[in-house]
């Protein structure tokens, strides 16, 4: 039904995709696996015409297809379910399925309200699903509006569906409904993408399964002749511990004490400790609440209960102002929404967090802003004719080359780094590692949270694993493995 | 500062100059009347007011806010200002107080932003409506005029043959350049409208800074109300109707992106007098009055076109 | 930056420009004095009226006339802006229809050090701000607003008897022409105690304001049975707002500056009576005087147009 050949895609500084084949039979399940920045999502919006390739051939039922805009891809039989869904909130269940395709009446402009609800009705009705067409979509749970997304798939007569993570958010009888929903695709012929992270569904539901690593096709196997363990080794397999600095960790003084810190519904008396000149590594699944618990200690969300103390004393970090003026530092995981000013210059976010030591009375130094924010990308590395460049032209590594200088511009002694090496290219990758490892050196705190985990494994010394928002285990970096992060990262329910 | 990094700070302004140059040439090509000393200072003295309120707004708009309350303010700081003199309270406490009453109007309205979680676009309208009802209210809807010969000299006076209005003016903007850029306040404007979220978790303390914005806004308004009150020689509650969008435009024309975290003062006030320059220029050659206000609107469309195309360009 | 939009950008301004230039560069080039009228604003049927007065007595005297006025009648400082742009241009005499009677003092007394006579049109200027600031006009032309809204009045107090329960539509605050009408009309009733104004409220000039200020008035005294609006848009308004509430036949109302429109519907018998100040004598008269003054003839400090009841 879909084969797609030697698809290439590269960002400025990043190849996201380096020639990736995927071919999907017609009634097939076919699971597209792989970490986070294995690329993906981007090859999924090249299907979708929502990002141009710029190398490779998309053929649908034999027939060459340019996928060049959402619309051509749409007309070629692709429907994609994201994890954010495209629906109206505000209108019915049936003018969501049937949205910009609603019966006409006999007055030009206005709708057949009767047709449309029968149309909507008799496509919920193929897929077995039992919703009021007339219920208002704002009104509904995830999972019912997961289904009303698959409807409108279904009556776009799709032919090839992407599903993008659809369990995440789902309850265990939600995920049974959706795979039998799934199942009656799969018996129409429908040919199904299926992304997902959790192991166990794999089995559930699929029929094949493509592993993706680093922009690349790893390996295509059929469900049945594939074991967990050889999944979870062609995932993260590869083999590039020498791009990690060697340490010498001298642990110091405990930095930061964090004591049955909760957050209701997000994180669950959660208690760790760091130390000076350590570099601690946070695994865990996306949801596991990682990115919650560095915010809920920055003081970016509200706690609950428990407490925090730094370097031996309680501290109340009601706002990262605070948090700043004790000696925090936050790399966040979105350093375009979160981290950075793009449209601003890379002298200006070096020296933002810190501007109280260029200024005397309120004053600005520029000069001293300026020298300090050379010497900075001086001694990071940062590529850019000057340092009046804005940061939004620069590549991935060199932006957060340019977030980490403003950490460090402010001395900061405790550094929460969430996802500090996502969308950078392996050079530069290097270049974060060589820095952290630095960071720590010199005796900074460091927490790392990290999807990736040859980059946990090679940077920390000791490791907490996050699982629906409780610290689920501990490793020493001398103990820890790949595969044993990962079956504590899934919970227990993948030991069976 | 080397050259690239003063091109890639003022590059955007060389452009808003390119525009105001060529309009200047090409208005003394077409009437003698335009390129005489006599007049330029006329048209510099035309864009005070307006060219004081839209510095406040050009804060308000650099940090992805907007203020719609500075022409009702203005208004109101001006019969505070009115009522204040005629009562006979001498004229350093009398501007002072009305500057104060600007600023107060720019707290409240930075606060219903900051603390509030209003959109600026809604607090400013219901604060623009409160202090044209207020103006209307203290004065009851009278003019209040006469006013003494030393007050009159803020209009009138003249300081080594530039008006005293336009010397005002210029210090404003000298002052208003130096914050926004030699300031820690300054920066914060910036980095605020660029991206809030990142601003805040660097530590910034961005709630107090909006409220600051604001009330720059407002005292600048209420400033520039001093100068429009000299200058008339009277202190109207209507003063003002829609100056707001005369500063907004001034403000867009001068680079100043809407969406926040780029532009500069110098950029508003070459807009500013692009706007004054138009519209001399359009009464010297007796063009209807109509007709002006289709040149301008042309105006203030190109240059905003002008902003979305250069942005769309570098991306 | 990239350039065919700047180009295109550039050249559509310069197009602009010399169109503009084009218009105005006709007369420019012959030696005719040029008189300036500057009104209040261009949108009110009433200064239209007082432009075309003006332009057949430019054409019979042979003289250019300028017309400007501001976006928005109540623009003193735009108005003042307008007529410095004049100054610069050395036009040779003035005639103004002031938007503030105060406001327009500073730039009358400019006019005079730039040596340009100034005449003043509707609305007169503050004496004694003029004085204090040492300015002068040479005349004023027009009619008295006061007396006006005194006839109106006692046109109204007559038409009903001595009895009436009156809803007055007010112009914008603080506008010296509404206050006078204003005034006025209060004097004019003043007579006749069985005259009571149960409310006055604003309606801004404006033809839709003066229908909803009358329809909400309306309901708030349903016993009303007279209006005077402070001009004759806002009277329009409230017709139609009367109209609706079906109570054409229980109100009698009364306008003010005799619009083609008003003097139909007074006319028709909808409306009682409208206030005549004919804008275009005082147009006509207005440029008139300036040729005159230009000539070295003194005209006399006031000329009267006279009002009259349309009924």
């Amino acid at each position: 039904m879909l084969a797609m050949r030697g698809i290439a895609k590269r960002y400025p500084g990043v190849v996201a995709l380096d020639g990736v084949d995927l071919t999907v039979e017609s009634g097939e399940v076919h699971i597209l696996l792989g970490e986070n920045g294995a690329g993906k999502s981007t090859l999924m919006k090249i299907l979708a015409g929502a990002v141009a390739r710029d190398a490779g051939t998309i053929e649908v039922a034999g027939k060459s297809c340019g996928m060049a805009t959402p619309r051509a891809a749409q007309q070629a039989g692709v429907a994609i379910i994201y994890q954010e869904f495209n629906l109206v909130p505000h209108l019915t269940v049936g003018e969501n399925i049937l949205l910009g395709r609603e019966p006409a009446s006999g007055l030009p402009g206005f709708i057949a309200a009767d047709a449309l609800r029968r149309e909507a009705q008799r496509w919920l009705g193929e897929l077995g699903i039992a919703l009021d067409p007339d219920a208002r979509v704002a009104d509904l749970g995830v999972a019912e509006q997961q289904m009303v997304e698959v409807a409108k798939a279904l009556s776009l007569e799709a032919r090839i569906l992407v599903m993008d993570e659809p369990t995440s958010a789902l309850s265990n009888a939600e995920i049974s409904r959706l795979f039998e929903v799934i199942r009656r695709l799969r018996r129409r012929g429908v040919a199904i993408i299926y992304i997902s992270h959790r192991m166990e569904e794999l089995a559930q539901i699929g029929d094949r399964v493509t592993v993706m690593r680093d922009g690349r096709h790893v390996a295509t196997r059929g469900i049945p002749d594939v074991t967990l363990d050889e999944l979870i080794r062609l995932m993260v397999g590869r083999e590039l511990k020498e791009q990690f600095p060697a340490r010498r960790t001298a642990r110091g003084a405990e930095a930061l004490r964090v004591e049955g810190l909760t957050r209701r519904g997000v994180l669950h008396d959660v208690s760790f400790t760091l130390h000076c000149g350590e570099v601690v590594g946070l695994a865990g699944l996306m949801g596991s609440g990682r990115t919650e618990l560095a915010r809920a200690i920055f003081g970016a969300d509200r706690i609950d209960s428990g407490r925090v103390m730094l370097n031996g004393r309680d501290v109340a970090i009601d706002s990262p102002r605070t948090a700043v003026n004790l000696g925090l530092g936050f790399l966040t995981e979105d350093r375009k929404r979160q981290g950075l000013v793009l449209c601003r210059d890379i002298a200006e976010n070096t020296s933002l967090a810190s501007l109280d030591r260029f200024c005397r009375g309120g004053v600005l130094s520029t000069a001293r802003a300026e020298a300090a924010a050379t010497r900075l990308a001086t001694d990071l590395r940062i590529k850019a004719p000057s340092i009046a460049q804005a940061v939004v032209n620069l590549s991935g590594g060199n932006q957060q080359k340019v977030v980490l200088a403003k950490w460090i511009c402010r001395e900061a002694g405790v550094l929460l780094f969430d996802e500090p090496t996502r969308g950078i290219d392996v050079g530069a990758k290097t270049e974060i590692y060589q820095l952290i490892s630095r960071l720590a050196a010199e005796g900074r705190a460091i927490l790392m949270i990290s999807s990736e985990l040859p980059e946990i494994l090679g940077m920390s010394d000791r490791i907490l694993v996050m699982h629906a928002g409780r610290i689920a285990g501990e490793f020493s970096a001398a103990g820890a493995t790949q595969e044993a992060i990962l079956e504590c990262a899934l919970g227990p329910k993948v030991a069976a | 500062m080397k050259v690239p990094t003063f091109i890639a700070r003022h590059g955007r302004q060389a452009g808003t100059v390119a525009v105001f140059l060529m309009l200047c040439a090409v208005l003394s090509v077409l009437t003698p009347h335009f390129l005489t000393t006599s007049n330029l200072l006329n048209v510099a003295q035309q864009t005070v007011v307006n060219a004081i309120v839209a510095v406040g707004l050009t804060y308000v708009i650099l940090s992805g806010g907007i203020d719609l309350s500075v022409g009702s303010v203005l208004a109101l700081a001006g019969v505070v200002l009115g009522l204040a003199l005629e009562a006979g309270w001498p004229l350093p406490v009398a501007i002072a107080a009305c500057v104060l009453v600007g600023a107060l109007c720019g707290v409240l309205n930075g606060m219903l932003v900051a603390f509030g979680r209003l959109p600026p676009f809604i607090a400013t309208l219901g604060l623009m409506s409160i202090a044209r009802g207020a103006a209307l209210l203290v004065t009851d809807g009278r003019p209040v005029s006469g006013f003494d010969g030393s007050f009159r000299w803020l209009a009138t006076g003249e300081l080594l043959g530039v008006p005293v209005p336009v010397w005002c003016m210029l210090a404003v903007y000298v002052a208003a350049h130096v914050v926004l850029h030699r300031t820690r306040f300054g920066r914060y404007v910036f980095a605020i409208g660029g991206n809030e979220e990142a601003t805040l978790l660097s530590g910034v303390p961005v709630a107090r800074c909006k409220v600051g914005i604001y009330a720059l806004g407002g005292g600048l308004a209420a400033g520039a109300s001093v100068l429009l009150t000299a200058r008339l020689n009277s202190a109207q509650p209507i003063a003002g109707l829609n100056y707001e969008l005369d500063a907004i435009a001034a403000t867009v024309i001068g680079g100043t992106s809407l969406l926040g975290g780029q532009g500069s003062v110098f950029g508003t006030l070459v807009g500013a007098l692009i706007m004054g320059v138009l519209r001399n220029g359009l009464n010297l050659l007796g063009v209807s009055s109509f007709v002006q206000q289709v040149v301008i609107g042309a105006v203030i469309i190109a240059a905003v076109l002008l902003d979305t195309f250069f942005k769309r360009s570098r991306r | 930056m990239t350039n065919p939009f700047r180009t295109f950008l550039l050249v559509s301004l310069a197009a602009l420009l010399g169109g503009c230039g084009r218009e105005a560069a006709k007369p420019a080039s012959d030696s005719r004095p040029v008189i300036a009228l500057v009104v209040k604003t261009l949108n009110h049927p009433f200064f239209v009226d007082m432009q075309r007065g003006a332009e057949e007595a430019a054409r019979a005297a042979n003289v250019e006339l300028i017309v400007q006025a501001a976006e928005r009648e109540v623009d003193v400082e735009r108005q003042m802006q307008i007529i410095e742009n004049l100054i610069q241009r050395k036009v040779g005499a003035l005639v103004i229809a002031p938007s503030g009677s105060r406001e327009v003092v500073p730039v009358i007394v400019k006019a005079n050090r730039a040596g340009i006579p100034v005449l003043t049109v509707d609305t007169r200027v503050d004496a004694a701000a003029l004085a204090g600031a040492g300015g002068q006009v040479a005349t004023f032309i027009g009619s008295d607003n006061h007396e006006g809204g005194r006839i109106a009045g006692q046109f109204l107090a007559e038409k009903l008897g001595g009895r009436g329960r009156i809803v007055v539509l007010e112009g914008i605050p603080g506008h010296e022409t509404g206050d006078a009408r204003l005034r006025g009309f209060r004097e004019g009733i003043r007579a006749h105690p069985g005259m009571v104004v149960v409310a006055s409220q604003p309606a801004n000039w404006e033809r839709d304001q003066g229908y909803n200020v009358c329809q909400n008035l309306l309901q708030a005294h349903p016993d009303v049975n007279a209006l005077f609006a402070a001009n004759d848009l806002m009277a329009l308004g409230a017709l139609e707002a009367i109209a609706a509430a079906g109570r054409r036949r229980q109100v009698t109302v009364v306008g003010f500056d005799a619009l083609d429109e008003a003097r139909a519907a007074v006319k028709a018998g909808a409306m009682a009576g409208t206030i005549a100040q004919n804008p275009a004598l005082m147009g006509r008269t207005g440029v008139e005087r300036a040729v005159a003054l230009l000539r070295g003839e003194a005209p006399p400090v006031e000329i009267g147009v006279p009002i009259e009841l349309i009924k």
